[in-house]
């Protein structure tokens, strides 16, 4: 197939075509954050970027959502159901950290329910990664199967060039069609701009199948007592987390006959998580919530899903108000578990 | 032709005072509007300031606060802690945007019937000429039934 | 800096303390807040521009289970929650070994350098260096810039809105909520074993991040401020949506003063604002 590149020009048609079209696109915008792009000009690409605050899962995944809507009719009691909005959804310059975690909690997503409200939107979807150029002390993408190259959840993938180019690449049959359906904007590759290329290649911080061994071994270790220690039990790692996908299910009243049924964001860091109607809680202490947080990520999901629940992003580090960084933490495992023999 | 706009106004009344005299204005046969919901509850330090904020989500386009004069109340002091948390909510509520044309307040004892009609008939007239309190029904719409979705009713 | 870690390593091995809540530096050079157990943990002990969390925060953890003094290492603008939590009845006075720190600012951004435009406003109006009182004292306050204070500019522009343009102001803050409820966990004030909206019978406040449940969410917990907000910026610090909650609480804060005089953490006997009463209290606006 022939090299195709692209110009940040003619990606902003794109955008325009798209938005004109009812397509919700998705890209950041100067206060590098993922925004719904009404104007195009907003549109900025920087591979050099540090990951926006929050991931994009709130337009595939929304804070609040109704399941269905009820309203009191004389006797009985009417079950609305809610429109599913089935506009396309385009999001333009994902990083692999962000595109990678669609793949990863489609799978909660289609487990022993089929979640229509999010496949609807996944599978409207299309995302157009690129690759990244940023790295600082919180980023571990590729000690978690990634890489800042990586195209695991693309369906096209840029790659950025000199004179803001980019390179573009279909990874899915969606992709491809795609590239077809808007090819005026695609021009051939001759190679005239250079790409650019990262300073330096991304440090490895920690073995994660030792990692995985020392979780299965270690549920009772005195290393969970300190670990989340300072934890506050706010939940701004898992709301801003790409992969955090745990949801509480709720009824609310709108006047006295009438109201809906939510589905809304939740977390296992949140003290009333797992707490039973008859008072007892299991995880009765914010140590033993840490615990779960970072079981939950490189342990439970992957025995459930093959899948590392965490793309090594570093936005729950960067955001802590108490500084707690999950890769120091996944470091320490590491550290012990060559220390253990994960015995 | 538009229809006139009754507000509906929640109020929240003591027990031993402001209810009692809303109940002599009853006896008494004096005349005044329908429009307010009254709300009792023993004492005014009873009202927790999430009850106005209820009040407003539920559609009320003007709230009303009454109870025992200073030195009345049933409990001796309930009155005057209210007293303090209402300059504090109100401060609030006007720093955020709703202002006194929303928000009353007034001490009603069991013998002023007549008060209560006429604090009653100012309350409702000042929030009709106000209008609906459409900036805050505004919020309720993503709980409200979508249109749309209407036509797909399934009964159960 | 050495000076705090002996103090600390002293009062953990002379038992004064059972251990000390303080700050330590990360291998990434972020401070963070850190329990120090042993003389030896306070080692890892120290302060400085970035010690921003107020860690009285953590006292309430201990509330009951109090067998020896807990140590805290607090900035002046800390002691006033410390001070609070003692007013309301949270811990004791006597339970206490406060480690005070002479501070010379605190950052805004914990990634960025020190500097005039990186200090937190607070800073600008702290009256004093020292903590007013203490178990033991440690550095040197050196002078430092003041910055500019831009949230009274912003709320000058507030109180000139009309009601309409404010409403229609801290709606858009809201909406931008998540119901993280960072800014309740990180309050020192925040210490309720359940929170008013976690309270479902009947669910007084949405759980939900809608405009409504947003809304009410941010007044009410506004409101449990009033007249008890310390000051110390960790809630609009922690919020992830950058809205600006300090705006609010400071807001109160100067309610509170003006229409009572009543400043929350400043003495260890007076009666907080909300647990008591006044019967010359304003009411030229009840009928
Ligand atoms: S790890 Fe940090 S962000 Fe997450 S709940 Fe704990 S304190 Fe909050
Ligand atoms: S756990 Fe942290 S690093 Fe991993 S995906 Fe979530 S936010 Fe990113
Ligand atoms: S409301 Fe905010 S500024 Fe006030 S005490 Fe709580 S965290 Fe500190
Ligand atoms: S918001 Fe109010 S109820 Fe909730 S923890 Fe804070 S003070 Fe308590
Ligand atoms: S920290 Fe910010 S986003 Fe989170 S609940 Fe508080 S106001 Fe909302």
């Amino acid at each position: 197939m022939e090299e195709l590149i692209i110009s940040i020009d003619n990606l902003k048609e794109i955008a325009r075509e798209l938005f004109n079209n009812d397509c919700r696109v998705i890209g950041t915008t100067a206060e590098n954050k993922f925004k719904v792009i009404d104007d195009p000009e907003q549109l900025i690409l920087n591979p050099n970027s540090v990951p926006t605050g929050s991931s994009f899962k709130e337009f595939f995944f929304p804070k609040t959502e109704p399941l269905f809507f009820y309203k009191q009719n004389n006797s009985s009691i009417d079950l609305i159901d809610p429109v599913i909005d089935k506009s396309r959804i385009v999001v333009i310059g994902a990083k692999p950290c962000d595109a990678a975690a669609l793949p990863i909690i489609s799978k909660v997503f289609n487990w022993d329910y089929k979640d229509d409200l999010f496949n609807t939107r996944n599978d409207n979807s299309l995302i157009i990664g690129m690759s990244c150029h940023y790295n600082d002390e919180f980023c571990f993408c590729n000690d978690v199967g990634g890489s800042p190259e990586n195209r695991k959840g693309s369906d096209v993938f840029l790659k950025p060039l000199a004179d803001n180019y980019f390179k573009a690449a279909s990874v899915t049959p969606k992709g491809e069609a795609f590239i077809k359906e808007y090819q005026k904007y695609f021009e051939k590759d001759l190679g005239k701009n250079k790409p650019l290329v990262r300073k330096e290649e991304n440090p490895n911080h920690f073995d994660y199948d030792k990692v995985k061994t020392w979780l299965d071994n270690n549920f009772e270790n005195k290393f969970w007592d300190t670990a989340g220690e300072m934890c506050l039990g706010c939940a701004q790692c898992a709301f801003v987390c790409p992969t955090c996908h745990c949801f509480d299910i709720v009824d609310e009243q709108n006047g006295s006959c009438a109201g809906r049924r939510a589905k809304n964001w939740d977390a296992c860091q949140f003290s009333l998580f797992t707490k039973h109607a008859s008072g007892h809680n299991p995880r009765d202490n914010q140590e033993k919530r840490y615990r779960q947080r970072i079981s939950h990520k490189f342990k439970y999901y992957n025995d459930k899903f093959d899948e590392i629940l965490c793309t090594g992003c570093g936005r729950c580090s960067r955001g802590c108000p108490v500084s707690l960084d999950i890769l120091q933490i996944v470091e320490e495992i590491n550290s012990l578990s060559q220390k253990s023999n994960a015995i | 032709m538009e229809e006139k706009f009754e507000p509906k106004i929640a109020a929240f009344v003591c027990n031993w005072c402001t209810y009692t005299g809303a109940d002599l204005a009853g006896t008494s046969r004096l005349k005044q509007e329908a429009n307010a919901r009254l709300i009792r509850v023993p004492c005014t330090g009873r009202i927790d300031p999430v009850f106005i904020i209820k009040a407003f989500e539920n559609g009320a386009d003007g709230v009303l606060i009454s109870g025992c004069h200073p030195g009345d109340c049933h409990y001796n002091a309930g009155n005057f802690h209210a007293r303090r948390r209402w300059i504090l909510f109100k401060n609030l509520l006007d720093f955020i945007g709703i202002d006194s044309s929303r928000l009353y307040f007034s001490w009603v004892s069991a013998s002023e019937g007549k008060k209560w009609v006429d604090i009653v008939d100012g309350v409702i007239d000042a929030v009709r000429a106000k209008g609906p309190f459409k900036q805050y029904k505004k919020m309720n719409k993503e709980i409200e039934i979508p249109v749309a979705a209407e036509e797909g009713v399934s009964v159960k | 800096m050495n000076e705090l870690k002996q103090i600390c390593k002293d009062a953990l091995s002379e038992k004064k303390a059972r251990f000390i809540i303080g700050y330590k530096e990360d291998k990434n050079k972020r401070i963070k807040p850190f329990i120090a157990k042993t003389p030896e943990d306070a080692e890892q002990l120290t302060f400085n521009h970035h010690a921003v969390n107020n860690l009285a925060v953590y006292l309430p953890r201990f509330k009951n289970n109090v067998e020896g003094k807990i140590g805290i290492v607090v900035k002046s603008c800390d002691l006033k929650a410390v001070t609070a939590l003692i007013q309301e009845n949270q811990i004791k006075r006597d339970d206490l070994f406060i480690i005070g720190v002479n501070c010379s600012g605190v950052v805004l951004d914990i990634a960025k350098e020190f500097n005039k435009d990186n200090t937190q406003i607070k800073c600008k109006y702290c009256q004093a260096k020292t903590p007013p009182y203490y178990d033991a004292l440690a550095d040197e306050s050196k002078d430092f810039e003041m910055p500019d204070d831009d949230q009274a500019e912003l709320m000058a522009k507030i109180d000139k809105m009309t009601s309409d343009e404010r409403l229609e102001f801290w709606n858009a803050e809201f909406e931008k909520c998540i119901k993280c409820y960072a800014c309740r966990q990180v309050c020192p004030m925040c210490y309720c074993e359940k929170c008013i909206v976690e309270k479902s019978e009947p669910q007084w406040i949405d759980t939900s991040s809608t405009a409504r449940g947003n809304f009410s969410w941010n007044i009410i917990r506004a409101f449990h401020m009033a007249g008890r907000c310390i000051g110390c910026h960790e809630c609009e610090r922690a919020c992830p949506m950058g809205i600006p909650l300090t705006l609010l609480t400071r807001k109160m804060g100067m309610v509170a003063s003006s229409e009572f005089g009543y400043r929350h953490g400043m003495s260890l006997t007076e009666p907080t604002l909300i647990g008591t009463y006044s019967t010359s209290d304003k009411e030229d606006f009840i009928k």
